[in-house]
């Protein structure tokens, strides 16, 4: 862990922090919501093992990037933006690209509007899911789930922190790194997330060192710039009517645990085996779906995933 | 081209309103319902009429000719926010119109003139695949600069006054345009040959005499009264905050398009200017377009044609030669397609 370098970017108006090892072709890795750069701690010190040079980004934000002020800062433009500066700044010309969570719709987008600077995607957990011309996302989640879903409770600025400001951070954390609960998060607002029940121990994967690095960052920089990316769903979908019925076409592998809550939500399943995601996707060239593990899957099962990473990169 | 003539031919021309991207937009058309698809884009202060030439000379020649009027003007909607002006929602607005026009067929030409070169330009960004050529007109690429914002970068190259730095404002320019009357400004503007920059100063923007360049008062040939009150009548009804939206949308559409800082745009390019377009005239313009900087930007540059003794709207100024411009480009990449495919 001491071999990773850490750096600061200046790249679209805001300072990037970046962790990076290795030498030689570049993989950049995206986390996701709550996350940080060290979600991909173990890939790093892999991939710089198997002759890459690896890229972890605090996306803005995040840990030791910058967070702007306002939601309307974080559209998928502005993250990609980032993204597309750092790379600017780093002299790459393409980049294999892996993402999670929100880092892997950040990854989707990054294909969809610059497919020329990426060549390779494996992305995780989260499919690409079309633009639907009539209707917000935001709005098609509260249709779906009601008021209480995770999404339409973290909307209002101000209301969500002061909930998670009442527990300790590290239960918040284990809460949402172990979950194992398939079902669509619904937290009603006279529970709360300090309303459930205490997390049960931490499983092999999880330490209390990593729980304490989470817990530590995230009550310096508070949980506003993770939550403005949910704040600005709607902004985003107005503003990338320009690829409505557009496909991604780059190399694609997709791989997501079967305990995922996004693998369970209600008709992904059958989007992604029956063809679904291939139509948007059409270079779409593997998906993997690993048993027995949960959202944090390049945490959970850090080697498996580190193989299946490198299995499809090394045919480019 | 004899009043009973024009009349009769402008009569052929189709409108309608189609649904896109959230809002109504009003489209003009003309042309054999099969035939290669002309997608034609106005600017400011100006509507589809200003390709009314180009319609009726394009669909003889077997094209089907669309041309909107844009969000903001004429008859299509006009959102009440300037943040709705930026190239993302024209672009939403024009894929969706394409959707609904363009049918079987994958891809179409693109003619784009001032603000519709430009949203044109991010057309070609945006969905490259869509667009088979595009005939830009009066305005070159401008490659995003990550360090500068445009309306601070304007104002220091060409100061406070310069006209895109007066626009930004809201209301202001507008209650200008009114003290000095839109029909003479609309006249001002379309007929003037003041060179670039286009400075406003505070005091009298639109002067007393708004075309020191000219000799006389009458209106040139290309540009009848009928015209001027046709654009007056539009404008008098709409207002021209619509339009100045654009401008003012203008940082904003900076901070929002950071993903393309860098990019070059790979569809095949034919621009085309008048010697006195105010943009062409601009310092620093004639050595971009000329110099090998737009060749370096738009590597797939194939043509450019500067067209003596015409102004900025050089497609209304010179109707024939332009669309002969146009038939020419958009010929020899459809003959370059059916040979590929042999």
């Amino acid at each position: 862990m001491e071999k990773i370098e850490h750096t600061t970017i200046s790249t679209n108006g805001i300072n990037m922090h970046v962790a990076s090892i290795g030498s030689g072709p570049v993989i950049l890795f995206l986390h996701g919501f709550p996350d940080l750069w060290y979600s991909w701690r173990h890939q790093l010190l892999s991939f710089a093992d198997l002759g890459y040079r690896a890229i972890a980004p605090d996306l803005r934000g995040y840990g030791d990037s910058d967070s702007p002020p306002s939601p309307e800062s974080y559209t998928i433009l502005h993250i990609v933006g980032d993204l597309v500066g750092l790379l600017n700044s780093l002299g790459v010309d393409r980049v294999f690209l892996v993402g999670h969570d929100w880092g892997a719709i950040v990854a989707w987008w990054l294909c969809m509007i610059r497919p020329d600077r990426v060549k390779a995607l494996v992305n995780t957990s989260v499919v690409f899911n079309p633009r639907n011309p009539s209707v917000k996302p935001v709005d098609a989640f509260r249709a779906l789930f009601g008021d209480d879903y995770y999404i339409c409770r973290f909307q209002e600025p101000g209301e969500i922190e002061e909930d998670f400001a009442q527990m300790d951070t590290k239960k918040l954390i284990n809460r949402f790194f172990t979950s194992r609960n398939p079902s669509p998060p619904c937290i009603p607002k006279t529970l709360g997330f300090r309303g459930l029940p205490d997390p049960p121990a931490l499983p092999a994967w999880l330490t209390e060192q990593d729980v304490s690095f989470y817990a530590d960052k995230f009550n310096q920089k508070g949980f506003t710039g993770g939550l403005n990316y949910y704040r600005a769903l709607n902004l985003s979908w107005e503003l990338t009517a320009p690829w409505a019925g557009q496909q991604i076409k780059v190399p694609v592998k997709f791989i997501v645990g079967d305990l995922d809550i996004t693998y369970n939500i209600p008709g992904t399943k059958e989007y992604i085996h029956e063809g679904g995601l291939k139509k948007h996707v059409p270079f779409l060239q593997e998906v993997v779906v690993m048993e027995g593990v949960g959202h944090f899957l390049q945490q959970e099962k850090p080697e498996e995933v580190t193989d299946h990473i490198y299995g499809f990169f090394k045919k480019f | 081209m004899p009043p009973n003539k024009k009349k009769g031919e402008m009569e052929g021309i189709d409108h309608r309103m189609v649904k896109v991207n959230g809002i109504t937009m009003h489209i003009a058309e003309k042309g054999p319902k099969e035939g290669p698809l002309v997608l034609l884009l106005h600017g400011f202060p100006d509507l589809w009429y200003t390709w009314r030439h180009q319609i009726i000379g394009l669909s003889s020649l077997g094209y089907r000719a669309v041309a909107p009027d844009l969000r903001g003007y004429g008859d299509t909607q006009s959102p009440e926010s300037f943040s709705e002006y930026t190239c993302l929602n024209m672009v939403g607005d024009l894929v969706a119109l394409l959707d609904s026009v363009a049918g079987d067929r994958e891809t179409v030409f693109l003619v784009g003139h001032d603000w519709g070169a430009i949203i044109g330009w991010f057309l070609c960004l945006f969905r490259p695949e869509k667009i088979k050529g595009f005939i830009c007109l009066s305005v070159p690429y401008k490659p995003r600069n990550p360090k500068v914002k445009p309306v601070e970068g304007f104002k220091a190259v060409f100061g406070d006054d310069y006209y895109i730095c007066r626009f930004q404002e809201p209301g202001k320019i507008e209650e200008e345009i009114a003290c000095a009357d839109p029909r003479r400004v609309l006249r001002n503007i379309f007929t003037g040959r003041k060179l670039g920059p286009t400075i406003l100063p505070k005091d009298n923007p639109f002067g007393a005499n708004p075309n020191p360049n000219s000799e006389n008062i009458e209106l040139p040939k290309w540009f009848s009264e009928e015209d001027l009150d046709f654009y007056t009548s539009k404008f008098d009804k709409t207002g021209f905050t619509g339009g100045l939206n654009y401008y003012r949308a203008m940082d904003l559409n900076w901070e929002l398009t950071a993903p393309w800082t860098g990019a070059k745009i790979q569809v095949p390019v034919k621009f085309i200017t008048g010697d006195f377009d105010m943009v062409y005239t601009t310092p620093g313009i004639k050595e971009y377009i000329h110099g090998g900087g737009f060749a370096a930007d738009v590597p797939n540059l194939q043509e450019v044609v500067v067209i003596e003794d015409a102004g900025h709207f050089v497609n209304q100024e010179k109707p024939q030669e332009v669309t002969a411009h146009i038939n020419d480009f958009f010929k020899k990449l459809q003959d370059k397609d059916n040979n590929k495919s042999f």
